[in-house]
């Protein structure tokens, strides 16, 4: 999966690079996201402003790498666009993930 | 390796012959064209090195019908000639000759043509090898696909046999429905029964991904929810304190279903599941991360029921919405999976759920029947292309006219 990577303090940021979150990236944006996780980044802000759709294997695959940070780390989201946000909201996700505006946001609320 | 050498002089013949085989390699000569050619059809004979000036068939025409015919492997040509002019060059490689030698032939170059020969032969056998390989492979890759597709095809028709039938009726409810899969299973599922003689039940459900493996945990749940206690049905259970079987309330049974279906892979399932009391009116519905039901009312108003809910599967403890509300006589509800709404046209622009609930505020006066086929018709419209893209599942549940709840 593709990402542009940057760092705000401690927060690590992750924008991802594709529009379509789908059963043929799913798994690798769940094994990045772990691999982040190894690098020793804790603090993790997936940036989902160019996302425009996410089907449920993609949503399967963001609850199993928040699943396995367990207590190692926190995953967050940012910049989630129409359909991927009613698609939290249907499913209560946006209760179980922390969601913000923009990047900048997230790095002030997690720092 | 075995040359054809052609010439219908003699001494040449015999000086080069003789040349090849202290070389190595083995010869057969022939002294005229129509010979070799016969030569050439009878045997595997790949290499002809030809004299061009003949009499009955020149070398070069040898050449042309070597070049012509439908043999079963690459001939190597050399044609020899004594004058060694550009134009016959020409006309020498335009009837297929692979290389020439100009007469007196010296022995070395008789020697490096050939082997430069027997490598372009080479390579040729080592291509049609190759290819042959690749025939068988492409065969063995045909014969597992039309077994795997035979597999999908048995596997999507034992979906079908669990399928409501076409055309329900319980407890005065009328229930239609439709599903078409995007591939040849589905991971939707829908069903529509009598819990006892006043209670109706229903659900729709969408494991997440696709193809076999979540068809596999559709069938699975498909085969638990059913009226029937006796078969470990979630839905029902025996009270201890008065030994009666009792249909449980929806959110109950949809947290004995997360109880029951804790995923080890992130998979999970969203689902409705609804009851309706014939005796009091009462319809009961639990959300589990499936877009929320539309009751149409008999004014032709589409409304959405409930704000959402925690899918299945993914938490030991869930969240979700359970509505309760009052239905009449004529009322109807449609569910659907989301196959619906996200259905998008070439543009990338979803159906969406406005779409869907002016389709069915315009067409509240037409029986169950029409609806469906005519939403269906607006998706495939909307669609433009074959495939929909994901399972669309529709249940469109009505209450008769005839169900007399004011009196209950």
């Amino acid at each position: 999966m593709r990402f542009e990577e940057r760092t705000i303090g401690k927060v690590f940021i992750a924008k991802v690079l594709v529009s379509r979150i789908t059963a043929e990236v799913a798994p690798a944006l769940k094994a990045d996201i772990v691999e982040f996780v190894t690098q020793g980044h804790r603090t993790l802000v997936l940036d989902l402003s160019e996302v425009t759709f996410i089907d449920s294997s993609g949503l399967g695959a963001l609850i199993g790498s928040l699943k396995s940070l367990g207590d190692d780390g926190e995953l967050a989201l940012s910049g989630a666009r129409e359909m991927v946000a009613s698609m939290f909201k249907l499913t209560r996700m946006n209760e179980v993930f922390r969601m913000y505006k923009n990047p900048e946001e997230a790095a002030v609320a997690l720092a | 390796m075995k040359i054809l050498l052609v010439d219908d002089e003699p001494v040449a013949r015999r000086i080069h012959s003789t040349l090849l085989r202290s070389q190595g390699h083995e010869v057969e000569e022939a002294s005229d064209g129509e010979h070799a050619w016969r030569v050439v059809q009878e045997s595997q004979v790949s290499f002809v090195v030809s004299d061009w000036m003949m009499p009955r068939l020149a070398g070069v025409d040898l050449c042309r019908r070597i070049r012509t015919a439908a043999l079963d492997r690459y001939v190597y040509v050399i044609l020899c000639t004594s004058r060694g002019e550009k134009a016959d060059l020409i006309e020498g490689m335009d009837a297929g000759a692979d290389d020439f030698l100009v007469k007196p032939v010296g022995p070395e170059e008789l020697r490096v043509k050939v082997r430069a020969g027997e490598r372009v032969l080479s390579l040729q056998q080592g291509l049609a090898q190759k290819n042959n390989e690749l025939a068988r492979i492409n065969n063995q890759l045909e014969s597992s696909h039309k077994l795997i597709e035979e597999d999908l095809r048995a596997a999507a028709w034992m979906q079908q046999r669990l399928l409501p039938s076409q055309s329900l009726e319980a407890n005065g409810l009328r229930c239609q429905w439709r599903l078409e899969p995007s591939g040849y299973v589905a991971g939707d599922i829908f069903n529509f029964f009598a819990m006892d003689e006043q209670v109706v039940g229903f659900y729709i459900l969408d494991v997440s991904g696709h193809g076999v493996p979540a068809a596999m945990l559709s069938v699975t749940l498909s085969m638990i929810l059913t009226p029937d206690a006796a078969r470990g049905s979630p839905l029902k259970h025996l009270n201890p304190l008065n030994q009666q079987v009792e249909t449980i309330s929806p959110g109950d049974a949809i947290r004995e279903l997360n109880r029951r279906f804790q995923s080890k892979d992130d998979r999970y399932f969203t689902m409705i599941y609804g009851l309706f009391d014939t005796g009091s009116g009462r319809l009961r519905i639990a959300q589990a991360g499936h877009p929320g039901p539309i009751l149409i009312n008999t004014a032709g108003h589409p409304q959405i029921i409930g704000t959402g809910g925690m899918p299945i599967g993914l938490w030991p403890e869930i969240k979700f919405d359970c509505t309760e509300l009052s239905v009449s006589a004529g009322d109807r509800l449609l569910l659907y999976s989301d196959g619906v709404t996200e259905c998008v046209n070439s543009e990338g622009e979803a159906f969406g759920e406005s779409r869907l609930l002016s389709f069915l505020a315009k067409s509240s006066t037409q029986t169950l029947d029409t609806i469906l086929d005519g939403l269906l018709g607006e998706i495939r419209s909307w669609r433009q292309c074959g495939d929909l893209g994901d399972d669309i599942s529709l249940l469109a549940i009505e209450l008769s006219e005839s169900l007399d709840l004011a009196s209950r």
